[in-house]
């Protein structure tokens, strides 16, 4: 027997089998989608920090919007065709269709961009300023962001010491740090102190480590496989349950005794979980990415340690490890929030500020306040009850700054709402974003120890942005799967044409329903997104 | 029929790699799938061993015939003195739970069963998508070896529980240089990738039961097991795939440092201070893990009752009994199990309104549970019964099941809860309904269909030395733990409540003393578990031995059944049928009185006098 209604619908339901499994696949579909669109109002609604809203350039989304709804055209204008059996036409429908989605992913490319090379930290005090870390060209990239120690000392943990991270930071201390102490391995070898740190002798320690580990734990699982049987055998304990103390203490004294048996006899290896060294210029300085360490104090001249994730431990003193900002944004949203929940006034709060230490970033904020006075009065005009917004009164985005840039508090003064808004530069001039290479953005140096948290525009810098991330990167995948099965078809799909013309409209068919589907996603998660 | 070699649609001969290894046929599909998960149970059964070891005589080490799988490395790293520390029974626990549920039962229900069984009783030649199929089969494999496997990496394998809970799993393994290859990311990526295979089989399952079904085949005439495989399909449709996004959150928290499950301020004794954004939420995992975690009961739950429902009727010679309240009960149910997730998570504080209603749902999916297994067991009254081998393990079923169930209710009410929330009740609870409810089921199902798998039958002895003592020691290892959670035992114990008892009988500590009236409990269910196991080895022989050496079957029908898949040539080649079946009634139909003998095949043209028939 052949499998049965592969071209042909069956009579009773009306449906061949890959048409009834495209839409019990989009049904899987909706609840894959479903679930991330219910964890995105789940966040949102019980956010403890102030939602990014609109934060996203509006420009691209909406000429995606457009694209993938030409192509959800296109792609039916092609199944059409065949139905007719035009192959020229199905073709010349079909490519539209993929040069859509190819479109599509550029402009969806060009958004990722500009928000993974987007600098943002959110400061002790839960100011949130954003920038570029390093918008001139040739100042070393990734320096000023990495925390840095002038470290006297090194301990190197001999199991978990990672091989990238010693590949990468070997440059900054190989030759520089040699062994505090002499070494002397189980296996013989000895290492005088001084030695220089190297990846041999690190290796042949992690095995003499593992060896020496495996060796007493065999010797120690014996004594208490020896000392239960010794005690099963007793003629008082021997009966009693495990926990009754009188066994235990049986128990815990016997094994110590021929633990101490073992130990004269010299059967136990030494155990040498970690290798200390010294620079041998004193201290040596350390440069590390962020997000492989932790700096036991941030501030720098003081004393203190970098602990990598592999458990490496640099001890010294905390040197400049300060981030260099060209601020294109500057928020106190959160600030206001926590002041709030303390019950202080959210004006003095922002006056006092770090930020508004630095001169600069105190004038952005002085012209801010005119720019709101400004909007205060227009909205007077149209009547009560219109207030500016949180994000109107607490945030300046970088349109703004680079507005205000152009021109001083006392011309500011003397214009009105709508001459500010025209300084302010417009949607096809921040196609992605600010641009740093056209504005002069001020420039700002925060200190690691006024840093609580930094990261570029990533799934790392809030669940906003993780979510934005996930959603669109899975519909991302969602469009280059259909791409490339509508392409196969475009592609190889002449065979088929001349074989089964009927076979490949339907093959076409059940691609275009994903399409759509596809399609309708995104016709959800753009005003979700981008607009609310 | 019974020299039949190979199908006369059959035009190509496949080589030994496309029949036995990368086949589209679904029986050789059905077969690996029953095969890994046999495995991947024995697996999780081992880890239950060892863990029952630590809980029975914390103090002793690993005995030898436990620990020699390890090599010497790996107990330096993860034993103490030859016993097993909290971390490494974390892991085997984690492990454990998700082996049994994601890699033992699903792929041995819907997988195995279901992909045996579902096309030959509809009277199709295969799937709707046998390429699809292979698919579902190497992406499960894949899946759960990448879960295995990691138990050799350096951060070990997932620790956090089989259900994985931020912010526990977040920490888990956090500091880890490449998140990439921890335990806890890997498990994570075989989650997805289990999920993904359970997605696209469903997908198939569901197109095949609706357009393949043989001419006759209506919708009231397919047999039980057949109802039942659709809405374990929908189950797995609709509620895998937030399970499957969940997962991608994890996933992008390790590896991309978000926040979706952190919320803000995380603290942790060794880690410190989080270094996230937090602003994440808990309980939004806790919500889409669930959301997939009751229908998932009913997954695993629905291909063993849908065994049973075949097996009852053709070793009892009359018609299951209310074959339409079960069918009308199973998509009751079905639907039901979508809205009861949230009895789960009584503890984390959703509010009385949202308790009330999800302690409301829950107590009346119980009702078309309850259908089911009375139908079933009324479908006993006044048959004559003859005890095969499969009717042994379905009439062991329907208590065990029925102990599995009634003891669930207590769990169902917000207040009860409260105790019994994270106690070994709970444990003892899923246990009965899993492993002497859903295995029983399938180890009647595996003795059914063997005779069409292979042509011959299991051995009844050796199936006696496999059921009785599984039956009674089912019962000493699950029974204790139900009064031992009424007592307060946490289910994560490591060391079996040592840490808590007070042997003092002067003490003022309740609880210490309540511990020590019930620990030695412990000893009892671990000695159950071991000799449980001792017991599975007559089945294994049984299982591979009577390929060879069992009874010759007589007929293509040896049970003298009369759903469409007896009517395949034994065993059944490509194709499965050797020309079109037709139906022409229910598949149920024993003791009719217009024929001669006590079973009314569904294939079997009518008789002559029809004016008979009501």
């Amino acid at each position: 027997m052949e499998i049965p209604y592969i071209v042909e619908p069956r009579k009773d339901t009306g449906l061949n089998n890959s048409k009834i499994a495209i839409w019990l696949f989009l049904a899987s579909e909706v609840m894959l989608f479903g679930g991330l669109f219910s964890g995105y109002v789940f966040l949102r609604v019980y956010a403890d920090y102030p939602w990014p809203e609109r934060t996203l350039p509006v420009l691209p989304g909406l000429l995606n919007t457009f694209i993938l709804i030409a192509s959800s055209i296109t792609v039916v204008f092609a199944w059409v065709s065949l139905k007719l059996r035009q192959w020229r036409k199905f073709q010349v429908y079909m490519s539209i269709t993929l040069i859509c989605a190819a479109l599509f992913m550029v402009f969806k490319a060009v958004e990722y961009k500009a928000k993974l090379g987007h600098q943002a930290i959110r400061l002790d005090d839960y100011t949130v300023v954003e920038g570029h870390a390093y918008p001139q060209e040739g100042r070393e990239k990734g320096i000023t962001k990495n925390l840095n120690i002038d470290a006297k000392r090194m301990a190197i943990s001999v199991k978990f010491v990672d091989d990238a991270y010693y590949k990468a930071l070997s440059e900054q201390y190989e030759g520089k740090f040699v062994l505090a102490d002499d070494l002397k391995l189980n296996s013989g070898t000895e290492y005088k102190k001084g030695t220089a740190i190297n990846k041999e002798l690190l290796e042949e320690a992690k095995v003499d480590y593992l060896d020496a580990l495996a060796i007493n734990e065999r010797i120690n699982t014996e004594i208490n496989r020896e000392v239960i049987k010794e005690a099963n055998n007793h003629p008082i304990v021997g009966s009693q349950r495990y926990y009754e103390p009188e066994r235990k203490d049986f128990l815990s004294k016997r094994i110590k005794e021929l633990k101490d048996e073992q130990a004269e006899l010299g059967n136990y290896k030494t155990i040498t979980p970690s290798l200390l060294f010294d620079s041998n210029e004193g201290s040596s300085r350390i440069s590390v990415n962020p997000r492989w360490g932790k700096l036991s104090n941030k501030k720098e001249g003081e004393e203190g340690d970098l602990t990598l994730k592999d458990k490496t431990v640099f001890i010294g003193t905390t040197a400049d490890s300060s981030i260099e900002l060209h601020v294109d944004g500057i928020d106190f949203r959160h600030t206001v929030m926590k002041a709030i929940e303390k019950g202080i006034d959210p004006e003095v709060a922002i006056n006092n500020s770090w930020l508004l230490k630095d001169e600069g970033m105190k004038l952005i904020w002085d012209k801010h306040q005119v720019v709101v006075a400004k909007l205060e009065a227009l909205l007077e005009e149209h009547g009560k009850g219109h207030e500016p917004t949180e994000v109107e009164l607490y945030r300046v985005n970088w349109q703004e700054i680079a507005g205000l840039e152009k021109t001083s508090i006392a011309d500011l003064e003397g214009m009105n709402h709508e001459e500010i808004m025209d300084l302010f530069p417009g949607d096809i001039e921040g196609f992605a974003g600010p641009d740093h290479y056209k504005v002069e953005y001020p420039e700002i140096i925060v200190p690691r120890e006024q840093v609580r948290f930094e990261a570029v525009f990533s799934p790392r810098w809030n669940t906003y942005y993780a979510t934005y991330f996930t959603i669109t990167g899975l519909h991302g995948l969602h469009i280059i799967g259909g791409a490339l099965v509508l392409g196969y078809y475009l592609f190889f799909g002449r065979k088929m044409y001349d074989s089964n013309p009927e076979w490949l409209a339907n093959r076409v068919e059940v691609g275009g329903l994903f399409w759509h589907f596809v399609d309708l996603v995104w016709i959800f998660l753009f005003p979700i997104l981008y607009l609310m | 029929m019974s020299d039949h070699h190979d199908d006369h649609h059959d035009h190509h001969n496949p080589g030994f790699i496309q029949k036995y290894i990368f086949s589209t046929d679904h029986k050789m599909i059905g077969i690996q799938y029953g095969i890994t998960a046999l495995l991947f149970l024995l697996f999780g059964f081992y880890l239950m061993m060892v863990m029952r070891w630590s809980i029975a005589y914390p103090n002793d080490p690993l005995p030898t015939w436990m620990s020699w799988l390890f090599t010497d490395d790996w107990k330096a790293q993860w034993l103490s003195e030859g016993k097993l520390p909290g971390e490494t029974y974390n892991m085997f626990g984690a492990m454990h739970g998700t082996i049994m549920v994601f890699l033992g039962i699903v792929p041995l229900g819907f997988g195995a069963f279901g992909n045996y069984v579902t096309p030959l009783q509809i009277g199709a030649p295969d799937m709707a998508f046998p390429k699809l199929n292979m698919f579902s089969y190497w992406i499960y494999l894949v899946g759960g070896l990448m879960m295995c496997a990691s138990f050799f990496l350096e951060t070990g394998a997932a620790k956090s529980g089989w259900t994985n809970y931020p912010p526990l799993s977040f920490f888990a393994d956090a500091d880890h240089p490449h998140q990439f290859w921890t335990g806890q990311t890997q498990w994570l990526l075989g989650l997805v990738m289990l999920i993904t295979s359970s997605l696209l089989g469903s997908v198939n399952f569901i197109t095949t039961i609706i357009n393949l079904r043989a001419k006759g085949l209506t919708w009231m005439r397919m047999p039980f097991f057949v109802w039942a495989m659709l809405v374990t399909g929908f189950l797995l449709l609709l509620a895998f795939p937030p399970l499957e996004v969940a997962g991608i959150m994890q996933v992008v928290d390790r590896m991309f440092g978000s926040s979706f499950f952190q919320p803000s301020g995380l603290y942790h004794q060794q880690i410190g201070l989080s270094d996230a954004s937090g602003g994440g939420s808990p309980l939004l995992y806790q919500h889409l893990f669930w959301f997939l975690g009751h229908p998932e009961v009913y997954v695993l739950l629905l291909p063993a009752i849908a065994c049973v429902a075949e097996i009852i009727p053709a070793n009892t010679r009359r018609p299951i009994w209310g074959y339409k309240s079960m069918v009308y009960g199973v998509l009751v149910l079905g639907f039901l199990s979508f809205i009861v997730w949230a009895h789960h998570m009584y503890m984390t504080g959703m509010g009385p309104a949202v308790s009330a209603f999800f302690q409301t749902t829950t107590t009346l999916i119980s009702i078309p549970s309850v259908i089911l297994l009375t139908c079933l067991l009324i479908s006993l009254w006044g048959g004559s019964i003859k005890f095969t081998p499969p009717m042994l393990w379905a009439c062991a079923f329907l208590p065990m099941f029925g102990i599995g169930g009634l003891t669930g209710l207590p769990l169902a009410f917000n207040l009860v809860d409260l105790h019994l929330h994270d106690t070994y009740y709970v444990i003892g609870h899923f246990h009965y309904v899993v492993a002497p409810g859903i295995l029983f089921g399938f180890f009647a199902g595996i003795h059914h269909w063997y005779p069409k798998m292979t042509g011959r039958y299991m051995s009844k002895t050796l199936n006696h030395l496999h059921f009785w003592p599984s039956l009674i020691l089912m019962n000493t290892l699950f029974f204790p733990m139900l009064i031992q959670g009424m007592a307060g035992f946490h289910r994560r114990w490591y060391n079996g409540g040592d840490a808590y008892l007070t042997a003092d009988p002067e003490s003022a500590n309740v609880f210490g003393k309540t511990v020590a009236e019930h620990i030695d409990l412990n000893i009892t269910m671990s000695w159950s578990a071991w000799l449980l196991c001792a017991a599975q080895i007559p089945f294994v022989i049984n299982l591979f031995a009577s390929i060879k050496f069992g009874r010759k079957t007589n007929s293509d029908n040896p049970w003298n059944a009369c759903s469409l898949e007896w009517a395949t040539p034994t065993p059944p080649g490509h194709g499965n049928f050797l020309e079109e079946p037709v139906c022409y009634r229910g598949s149920y139909e024993y003791a009719r009185p217009e024929v001669d003998e006590d079973f009314y095949p569904q294939w079997k043209k009518p008789v002559e006098d029809e004016t008979k028939e009501g």
